[in-house]
């Protein structure tokens, strides 16, 4: 057992801090609000393949680095506190999701282009049915003649409109499978779903798409096991933009002067810091626990992943909200960055399951303990 | 970076649980015992000689030097047998810590052994009526005569005060420097002449702590430790070690076990505001015990646990006050009465949890001292308090 990050995961984080700093300005966020949905250039797209990051969380049979799902979520941490477009993150999911879970062939045949950069992927799971995860997923896979024919409508589907492969949970009997469909298949519809901080999500419409049987991903648990993965990388995001607003937020606590003292030495403005700061560490605890748990398969993964989301989401919002009323007045105006924090907090907080539906699973959890 | 456990590991926690089912019996003797204080002290002891005590400490000294892992595995099996806390617990979280980092060589042989193995059990005399959250403001005075402190003044809330063998103290030593410069550290037997101990009732109705008064206690100067006037910053170092660690997060599963059993009915809690609240407690229990995970390895790597560990200290005993609360709330009408009514359900437990959670926002350091540290010390924010 060893609990710290190790060398190659702390140079990872730290290298990715500071080139995200470089390249992606909030102000590209900010421009996106007005011109949805937020996206990044292709050279920096490139890059982030060329470094190597979408191949982060794979096995290094499966073409990546080996770092596991601890590798990804620390690509994902920075990429919510550089407020980056979510498609770095989708990818990381979709890769580390079939490197756990797909067949040899699949894998032989998808890994290589997703960590080169060429097929951008993301998770199709969620239904207009008012609830997250596979659990509740009713499309169905018909079989036919010419293999699998789907039907009906996905929706919050993260990066939809760059992505070039859909993982898609389908109903198969009792199981939830996940089937990959190339965008641009026959018969498919993507419509953007307006975000509030400007990411890009869409709805998939799909009549009578036809996929090879032989193309479902091969494990009953995938569609679980890679909404798993999705969830924890979504923490992370929501972990990095918690750190982002409080960093800010106790900058500004130290310059801005009122009554002749810096702000941040009244305990009204320095409590509430600490609090955030408190939330922040239990988070990140919880948030090491969950990858690490996901990378063991360990049989308390799922509880400690919805312990995650639940507390890092909760955390997150708190912390974006402190911030907007910490710095005041300039809190509330568009200029300044903290909004773009707290509408991609809020958002993130209701994908990938909100903290009341991931509190039912700790509880079944605990039932399941205690019995 | 991994949760595993080796082979070697897992043979490890058998024989640690099986070493736990074969003597739990006197753990469990304790209460009933006639000498219920040498009945602590013997379990404790026993505890140790098997190996489970000081994992953390030097083996010099009588500890483990144990890893992470073996530290989690004996607190883990520790929590599965709902084995009560031990009695010399200030010692060992508190003092002991500090004798290693800033003692003589003469006092850690001297003073260590004897916490791990129960034969002296230690009271700490920190706060006074004048000196609570601003405790450097303390007046307790200490003169040098010959080889001797005289000690003069009054400690408060001082912990198992009368059956203590040895009380650590913050002692004033130069009323003319600045009040963190003219503090020292000593070692006091509470047999010396001249102290008097005078029990407190809390207000739980429990005796838990004292109050203490020095009347010309003579202290030898070999009992000073560290540096003359250095005695602030060894307090502070102490402080940091009773703030970190993994106990906390073992009782509070247990309460939180107790609170599930309480309100579920065939396995599942019903109503669904209490079940999403006990799932809230479960994430920051294990909140809790992760960051106690990564405080321990910030210790082992030789890094101190520093204002980090206030962290935890604050979560937990706001964590604590909730899982306490909503045990009382569970109990519906029957949460008014005491532990003598005819009607009272879980034997009055739920009331003295209660109360008991109150203390752990004040003893230690104040949740409000707390937050000032985690401010200034973590966040680098001005101090509040107008002092440098």
């Amino acid at each position: 057992m060893d609990f710290e990050l190790g060398e190659e995961l702390v140079a990872l984080r730290d290298i990715a801090r500071e080139l995200l700093a470089q390249r992606w300005k909030a102000e590209s966020a900010r421009r996106a609000l007005d011109t949805p949905p937020s996206r990044m250039p292709a050279e920096l797209w490139a890059e982030l393949a060329e470094m190597g990051w979408f191949g982060a969380g794979c096995s290094e049979a499966g073409g990546g680095s080996g770092l596991g799902v601890i590798g990804a979520a620390l690509l994902a941490e920075e990429a919510g506190r550089a407020l980056l477009p979510g498609a770095m993150t989708s990818t990381l999911a979709g890769a580390v999701a079939l490197d756990r879970n797909g067949g040899a062939a699949l894998k032989a045949e998808l890994l290589p282009q997703i960590i080169a950069g060429t097929l951008p992927v993301t998770l199709a799971v969620e239904e207009p049915n008012g609830t997250w995860g596979p659990d509740r997923v009713a499309m169905t896979a018909q079989a036919g003649d010419g293999g699998l024919k789907l039907s009906g409508r996905k929706i919050f589907v993260a990066d939809g409109s760059t992505a070039g492969l859909f993982l898609v949970a389908v109903r198969v009997g009792d199981d939830v499978r996940l089937v990959p469909v190339a965008a641009g298949a026959g018969g498919m519809e993507v419509v953007p779903m307006q975000r509030i901080d400007a990411q890009d999500i869409v709805e998939l419409r799909l009549d009578g798409v036809q996929v090879g049987v032989e193309r479902m991903v091969p494990d009953a648990g995938a569609a679980h096991d890679a909404y798993a993965v999705w969830t924890v990388l979504v923490a992370a995001d929501l972990l990095g933009s918690a750190g982002a607003v409080l960093a800010m937020t106790t900058a500004y606590a130290k310059e801005r002067v009122q009554f002749g003292r810096p702000i941040g030495s009244f305990q009204a403005v320095s409590h509430r810091l600490a609090d955030v700061q408190v939330n922040v560490e239990i988070g990140r605890s919880l948030l090491y626990a969950a990858c690490l748990a996901l990378d063991e398969r360990r049989g308390d993964a799922g509880a400690l992943v919805a312990a995650a989301k639940a507390f890092i989401g909760e955390t997150a919002v708190d912390a974006a909200e402190a911030a907007v009323q910490l710095h005041g007045g300039i809190g509330y105006t568009w200029e300044l960055d903290v909004h773009l924090h707290l509408r991609r907090a809020r958002a993130n907080a209701v994908t990938a399951g909100d903290a009341g539906w991931h509190r039912e699973t700790v509880a079944r959890h605990m039932a399941h303990c205690y019995a | 970076m991994d949760l595993k456990f080796t082979a070697a590991e897992e043979a490890y926690r058998l024989s640690c649980r099986e070493w736990i089912a074969a003597n739990a019996h006197h753990a469990a003797a304790v209460a009933k015992a006639a000498d219920p204080v040498q009945a602590a002290r013997d379990w404790q002891r026993r505890l140790w000689e098997a190996g489970y005590v000081g994992l953390a400490w030097p083996k010099a000294y009588g500890g483990q030097e144990a890893s992470l892992t073996e530290q989690v595995i004996v607190s883990e099996e520790i929590a599965r047998a709902k084995l009560p806390p031990l009695i010399n617990t200030i010692g060992l979280s508190i003092l002991g810590p500090t004798l290693v980092l800033h003692a003589s060589e003469a006092q850690r042989r001297r003073f260590l052994p004897k916490i791990l193995a129960a034969d002296e059990l230690w009271c700490q005399g920190f706060s006074e009526p004048g000196a609570g959250s601003d405790l450097a403001s303390l007046t307790t005075r200490a003169v040098q005569e010959g080889n001797d402190f005289v000690v003069t003044g009054q400690k408060l809330w001082t912990s198992l005060a009368p059956i203590a063998d040895w009380c650590f103290l913050l002692v004033r030593t130069d009323p003319s420097a600045p009040k963190r410069e003219g503090i020292s550290y000593l070692l006091c037997d509470m047999k010396t002449p001249g102290i008097t101990v005078r029990p407190l009732r809390n207000a739980g109705g429990g005796v838990h702590f004292s109050e203490v008064f020095f009347d010309a206690v003579r202290i030898p100067q070999e009992n000073l430790v560290g540096e003359l006037h250095g005695g602030w910053k060894i307090a502070r170092s102490t402080l940091d070690h009773e703030r970190s660690g993994l106990s906390g997060v073992i009782a509070m599963e247990n309460s939180l076990e107790r609170l599930w059993q309480q309100s579920a009915a065939g396995g599942e809690i019903a109503d669904a505001v209490a079940r999403q609240q006990a799932a809230q407690y479960w994430i920051e229990v294990e909140g809790l015990r992760y960051l106690g995970f990564r405080a321990l390895s910030d210790q082992l790597a030789g890094r101190q646990p520093g204002a980090s560990a206030s962290v935890g200290k604050l979560f937990a005993a706001k964590l604590r006050q909730k899982v306490a609360r909503a045990a009382l709330d569970n109990a519906g009408p029957y949460a008014c009465l005491t532990k003598k009514s005819p009607h009272v359900v879980g034997k009055g437990r739920l009331v003295a949890g209660y109360f008991d959670s109150l203390g752990y926002s004040i003893g230690g350091g104040t949740s409000e001292i707390m937050h000032n540290v985690i401010a200034e010390r973590v966040l680098g924010l001005p101090r509040s308090t107008g002092e440098a």
